[in-house]
């Protein structure tokens, strides 16, 4: 079992719902345990799109191909199906929701993943929050603040690898986690991610991004470069650098 | 003479006054004649507008429900009363009040012995005649005020009187139960709270019945002095059941450096009115005034306040926040009226709603009128659907999107509660929500 793929999607197309307008034109791409994939292409790619297909966003509708994940249909599955079976999806720009403390938050999102009649263990839950906390340099008094509300860029950021802390996922898809971010906000982010990455080998992490400068900080396993809504080139490390020296022209010229 | 029926009308203003001091029954029939020569509003009015009160309250089925001496045992009250009495044991006092008659009250030993006094307002007529017949609908909520606030005060029953004297500070809530089974009855409780200068008190009035198969009428009038630096929290929780018509006409007083808080949390009956005139007659004095109103079903609420600043100085701060789902539907309407020389004046005024149904709907209505030209003040209303993206939010870290339903309206309304943290009030009303929400 776990030889098989984690992730894997075949001929995948989708368009914005209830709209005509198709972005995904058939993306192939196959994800194994405990490697980390990156994303790269310029705006209007497809490759957000491909990240909110995964986690079941509304305003998007998959019209063609197929994805498995663990061997299941992921695209039958409602999002918060897909969260409590291990998807995590780091949001680009986080929502605010007002009133509703982190620590309560985490502490809803946590019970969700336990069986009807079960009731989470609070001290437990606390221990790890605060664990969680340090490791992303956040003070404790963080936790009693309204989730997203009034925070800058770089909190939001934080937030969201807080999340993925909390709910150790199988599979990891961070949206744009860069963007926003200064450099210390991108280090200590980066440092969080790889930390959970070595305490979680197993867990599969895809990063969205049309920037190299995430990747000198979270190492790839493989590269894929996104064009027209379709993986355009796949391979190792080397080709993000590749397109940091050249950038994306090549690519849209040989897609024209 | 709109609203004289056969139940509601002169002869039981003079059975009510029979026996009683020469001063209350003038008082009485002072107030009956106002009633009277008052018309009944229409929605010509814009005060109301969007609540045909000719089509929602039929007053001519209603009898008036009298006074009669009860026995009151606690072991077999009604379940909903029962729970709620002993969720609320932290309290400095108690006071139940079950179909408009008093019949429990107790008091800590060591505040009776300072002078504060809590009883039935029935019996404070006889024992503390010269309190009475100083505030009872004098300077905070005359028959003048209006068509309800003069037929309250025409036919009261009974309910509460609180005072407390100068200086002295309860340390928890008085918490007053009014329970009503009665159906197809009108009922006039009045609430009389004074707290002298430099006191502090906060109170917690929850009215609570069963569903009523027949349109009652809970008429509730209160009126709240706050003497020179006294510190009060007042707060009414409304819980009747479906069927209820709900009436609470409430006017704060607060003067020189008090702090008079209120919130009125409006959770059931079928039609709820509520007037709330706030007057900040002090400088320094200090109001927040704070709402919450949840609604599904055919629900219609109509929250109509006044931030009345006579005095310089002072401030007023007022937050009503309400969720609609189903076909219920809400009506906030405020006024901040400064008056000429209430120079300094802060004054806030927000109303929020959010709505969880496509045919539910609310209806906000903020006012200004300034006669002063030295003041802050600020209005603001909105009203919202329950926001997609956040849902998505929720559930995509695993939550079911009746849990993130639940998360985004208790936190929508939770900024209410938590700035008004009095002893289990909060919790109370966050569970009746939650447990609503549930459905």
């Amino acid at each position: 079992m776990s030889d098989s793929p984690i992730l894997s999607i075949r001929n995948l197309e989708a368009k914005v719902a209830e709209e005509d307008i198709h972005i995904l034109r058939g993306v192939d791409l196959t994800l194994n345990r405990g490697e980390i994939h990156a994303i790269m292409g310029p705006n209007g790619s497809g490759k957000s799109t491909l990240s909110k297909i995964l986690a079941g966003h509304p305003g998007y509708e998959p019209t063609g191909g197929e994805v498995l994940y663990k061997g299941e249909d992921l695209l039958e599955q409602e999002p918060d199906e897909r969260s409590r079976n291990g998807v995590f999806f780091a949001f680009q720009y986080p929502v605010e929701i007002p009133g509703v403390s982190i620590a309560n938050f985490l502490r809803t999102a946590m019970q969700a993943r336990l069986e009807e009649g079960e009731e989470l263990d609070l001290f437990d839950f606390q221990d790890q929050l605060m664990e969680a906390m340090e490791l992303l340099e956040m003070d404790h008094s963080f936790a009693e603040r309204s989730v997203n509300d009034g925070f800058s860029g770089g909190e939001k950021k934080r937030n969201e690898i807080l999340q993925m802390a909390m709910l150790k996922p199988s599979l990891a898809i961070m949206d744009e986690t860069d963007s926003g971010l200064d450099i210390d906000a991108l280090q200590t982010v980066a440092k969080g991610v790889n930390t959970l990455a070595e305490q979680n080998p197993e867990m599969t992490i895809l990063i969205i991004t049309h920037y190299q400068r995430l990747l000198r900080y979270i190492q790839p396993d493989f590269v894929h470069v996104m064009v027209g809504g379709r993986i355009v080139q796949s391979g190792g490390p080397e080709v993000a650098e590749q397109l940091e020296a050249k950038g994306y022209e090549n690519y849209k010229a040989a897609t024209v | 003479m709109e609203g004289v029926t056969d139940s509601l009308n002169a002869e039981a203003v003079e059975a009510l006054a029979a026996g009683e001091p020469q001063w209350l029954a003038e008082r009485r029939r002072h107030a009956w004649s106002v009633y009277e020569r008052t018309p009944l509003p229409t929605t010509r009015l814009e005060e109301w507008r969007y609540t045909d009160l000719r089509r929602k309250l039929k007053l001519d089925r209603l009898e008036r429900l009298e006074w009669a001496p009860r026995s009151f045992d606690p072991a077999s009250a009604p379940a909903r009363l029962r729970a709620t009495m002993e969720e609320d044991q932290e309290a400095s006092g108690h006071l139940v009040e079950v179909d408009g008659t008093v019949v429990h009250v107790d008091l800590q030993d060591e505040l009776a012995a300072k002078g504060v006094i809590l009883m039935s307002l029935r019996e404070a007529v006889s024992a503390h005649p010269e309190l009475l017949e100083t505030h009872l609908a004098t300077e905070a909520l005359p028959a003048e005020q209006g068509k309800f606030q003069a037929l309250n005060a025409a036919l009261w029953n009974d309910g509460i009187f609180l005072y407390v004297p100068r200086g002295v500070r309860l340390e928890h809530p008085v918490r007053v139960s009014r329970w009503v089974s009665e159906a197809g009855k009108a009922l006039f409780s009045r609430t009389l709270i004074v707290a002298d200068e430099a006191s502090q008190v906060s109170f917690v009035d929850e009215v609570l019945s069963d569903d009523l198969d027949q349109q009652t009428l809970v008429s509730s009038g209160v009126e709240v002095i706050a003497r020179p630096a006294a510190q009060v929290q007042y707060v009414s929780l409304q819980r009747l059941g479906r069927g209820a018509f709900s009436l609470i006409q409430q006017r704060t007083l607060a003067e020189k450096d008090s702090t008079l808080d209120t919130l009125n949390v409006s959770l059931g009956a079928s039609v709820t009115r509520l007037d709330l005139n706030a007057q900040l007659r002090g400088s320094g004095a200090n109001s927040d005034m704070l709402g919450l109103y949840f609604g599904d079903g055919d629900q219609h609420f109509d929250h109509n306040t006044s931030q009345d600043h006579v005095a310089p100085h002072a401030k007023s701060d007022l937050l009503y926040k309400g969720s609609l789902d189903e076909k219920a539907r809400a009506v906030f309407r405020g006024i901040i009226k400064v008056h000429k020389g209430a120079q300094q004046t802060d004054a806030y005024q927000t109303n929020r709603n959010l709505l969880l149904s496509e045919t539910a709907r609310a209806d906000s209505l903020p006012n200004l009128e300034i006669e002063a030209d030295d003041v802050r003040c600020s209005h603001g209303a909105t009203v919202g659907q329950l926001d997609q993206e956040s849902l998505f939010y929720l559930m995509s870290r695993g939550m079911t999107r009746a849990v993130a339903e639940r998360l985004v309206v208790i936190g929508f309304l939770g900024e209410v509660l938590s700035r008004l943290p009095l002893g289990g009030v909060s919790e109370k009303v966050t569970r009746i929500i939650r447990e609503r929400l549930h459905g």
